[in-house]
């Protein structure tokens, strides 16, 4: 089952890969830079479930004091961190070229920088805690907090007036070319299978370094 | 004991103590006023950074400040039998809460003060103003009780606050921010009434549960 898991993700990366380097057409404005949105995009959905992933374990840990949720937990807040991380890196890549600067002060890119210092406030109290027990609880409340920033970063767009384009695909419709939406549909589903093969290796790491 | 005289005692508790030691408002305040100062020197003291070197200087008060009533009872080692008495810790959170939210009002006015004589920024709208600061430091304070007590146990606690502090603000910040241009212009507030408002609610509704959980022994 592992094995099928890494194997089918390992392939619809690289289904996704081919589609977003050769599948896909350059746009008529971002030229060759749109095949960046085709890591960036998955990798932000990835963060939300990731941080999603987090906050519901983080919840449970903190009702049943199970560490099988911790396990998770752990994992999901690294993740939601990685992701995170990597869609401000993406968005910072496809920002020079495309709108003339790294960095502008966006509401939507500076919730996302915000999602991220918070999970990696959540993974330094869980190593600095004066005691194990304690350091897991204290990071399941942050991850708990921390969930509260992902609507305030996908509505960022809407709420605000911002440089950052509204949603492409919403309960609205789909504001997007189909030989751009199979491409991002394709690496939005592996992202969001890497996701999910490295939650349950990251939980599975977690859980053999607790038996210890 | 009733709720409320759990609440009342708490607080009055941390009031008397910052009363007798100031050992939160001044050193906060000073604070403030530097990081004032800085902001002014930088900036060239225009009226126009007047909101923003306010706000950041409140916020970057309010980490210290809130803080400190953990600190207190660390080093005094009255957090344990705090812990021990009989009643829901939720009114330790919200004791504490309204203790932390006089500490900020209290730095908000005094660095006001100092932002109008450095900036010779406009004291129109206070209405707003006086509005704005009281909903920010309510939201400020269920913020700061919940990350003191959260910090109070980690290595580093107090590099670990203003990570976890400033990030989790911000919409604090720029609602404030926003709020005492459009004091000072009159211009239509938008939706930064409701940035407040939400964030008071979400803090105000989850920091007294995590407040709870984050301080078992």
């Amino acid at each position: 089952m592992r094995a099928f898991a890494v194997g089918g993700t390992a392939a619809l990366l690289s289904v996704g890969l081919f589609l977003a380097l050769w599948g896909s057409p350059p746009d008529a404005y971002q030229g060759e830079y749109v095949r960046i949105m085709y890591v960036h995009v998955p990798a932000a959905v990835s963060a939300y479930g990731a941080a999603a992933v987090a906050f519901g374990a983080g919840a449970l840990y903190l009702w049943r004091r199970d560490r099988r949720w911790d396990f998770v937990g752990r994992a999901g807040a690294e993740l939601a961190a990685l992701f995170s991380g990597l869609t401000l890196l993406t968005g910072m890549l496809w920002g020079k070229p495309v709108w003339g600067v790294w960095w502008a002060w966006d509401a939507r890119l500076v919730t996302t920088a915000v999602l991220f210092l918070l999970y990696v406030g959540c993974l330094l109290v869980r190593d600095l805690a004066d005691d194990p027990e304690r350091g897991r609880r204290l990071s399941a409340a942050v991850a708990v907090l921390a969930f509260l920033d992902v609507p305030v970063v996908h509505y960022s767009v809407v709420w605000f007036r911002t440089l950052h384009q509204g949603p492409s695909i919403s309960l609205q419709g789909v504001k997007l070319a189909p030989e751009f939406l199979l491409p991002l549909a394709v690496n939005a589903v592996a992202y969001l299978a890497l996701l999910s093969v490295l939650l349950a290796e990251r939980a599975r790491l977690a859980s053999l370094e607790g038996e210890r | 004991m009733k709720a409320w005289r759990r609440v009342a005692a708490v607080a009055r508790k941390d009031l008397l103590l910052e009363w007798r030691g100031r050992d939160a408002v001044l050193p906060a305040g000073s604070f403030g006023f530097a990081v004032l100062l800085v902001l002014g020197l930088v900036s060239g003291g225009g009226g126009e950074a007047a909101p923003s070197a306010l706000w950041v200087s409140v916020l970057l008060a309010a980490v210290l400040a809130a803080g400190r009533g953990a600190d207190r009872e660390g080093e005094e080692g009255t957090r344990e039998v705090l812990l021990l008495y009989p009643g829901s810790r939720e009114d330790l959170f919200w004791g504490r809460w309204l203790a932390l939210c006089v500490v900020l009002l209290v730095l908000a006015a005094g660095l006001w003060c100092a932002q109008v004589l450095l900036f010779d920024a406009p004291t129109r709208g206070a209405g707003v103003l006086i509005l704005a600061a009281l909903l920010a430091t309510a939201g400020l304070g269920a913020a700061g009780t919940l990350l003191a007590a959260l910090v109070a146990h980690v290595r580093a606690g107090p590099l670990l606050m203003p990570l976890l502090f400033l990030p989790a603000t911000v919409p604090v910040l720029l609602a404030g921010v926003r709020l005492s241009e459009t004091a000072a212009s009159g211009a239509p507030a938008g939706p930064w009434w409701g940035v407040l408002v939400v964030f008071d609610l979400l803090f105000l509704l989850v920091g007294p549960v995590l407040f709870e959980l984050v301080v078992e022994g």
